[in-house]
């Protein structure tokens, strides 16, 4: 089990023009600004090229790619290194956006794009669950969003009101 | 040791500082060591598939179309 054979493993993919570019997004993608959290899967953005004579994204040739080479479809993930590993399409405009802008990291020697604070934070305002707002207040806490640009993804997305009912429930000072 | 909840809660942000800060290949390392420990404490009525597999699930986030 070794999530960096899973980087180098997305990597090569992309190399090899599988799939385009790709961030990782979810609890591995927080992992570069926040301390670890156990998460059970690696979520992988990726920009989907229909197949030749077809207008259906679709994920298989990533899935033929790793099964070749011994990966298991597991559902909706791919076991990778001992990884589920999950591939999503950017489901909305945040998404893509956040696609994107994705930057560019280092994990000792090997390349990785990771999305990025502010667009892991609004989306994990936008996704809901009680685990996103989590994430959300570590980001909050940890002091690693920069605010303008935070505020900024919030305006073009129209989740202003979602924010203000988080500011609300979790960060007034008053009861 | 102390029983103050205001240093306790103190220490609690200092540890949780001082694993953000360590480097990415560290965390990635510990996130590894997190998902061992889970597979190694799984309720022991895990389904069939989830045994055989050791792949645990949890509810996929629901990513929405804008």
């Amino acid at each position: 089990m070794n999530i960096r054979d899973v980087i180098k493993t997305i990597n090569q993919m992309q190399a090899k023009g599988v799939m385009e570019r790709y961030a990782l997004g979810g609890a591995v993608g927080a992992t570069f600004y926040l301390e670890p959290v156990a998460t059970l899967d690696v979520d992988v953005f990726v920009s989907f090229k229909p197949e030749a004579g077809s207008v259906i994204v679709s994920p298989q040739r990533i899935y033929d790619y790793l099964t070749a080479r011994g990966g298991t479809v597991q559902g909706e993930h791919i076991v990778i290194s001992g990884w589920p590993v999950q591939f999503l399409p950017p489901a909305s405009p945040l998404g893509e956006e956040a696609l994107a802008q994705a930057v560019e990291k280092d994990v000792a020697g090997t390349s990785v794009r990771v999305f990025t604070a502010e667009h892991l934070a609004a989306v994990a305002l936008q996704t809901g669950r009680a685990k996103d707002k989590a994430r959300l207040l570590q980001f909050i806490e940890a002091g690693v969003l920069d605010s303008d640009r935070f505020q900024a993804i919030l305006t073009r997305h129209g989740l202003t009101a979602a924010w203000r009912r988080f500011e609300q429930q979790f960060l007034r000072d008053q009861p | 040791m102390t029983f103050d909840p205001a240093k306790i809660l103190e220490s609690k942000r200092a540890l949780r500082r001082d694993l953000a800060a360590r480097p990415i290949a560290e965390k990635l390392a510990l996130l590894d060591a997190l998902r061992a420990r889970q597979l190694a404490i799984r309720p022991a009525g895990q389904s069939a598939a989830a045994e055989s597999t050791g792949i645990l699930h949890e509810e996929p986030a629901p990513y929405r179309a804008g």
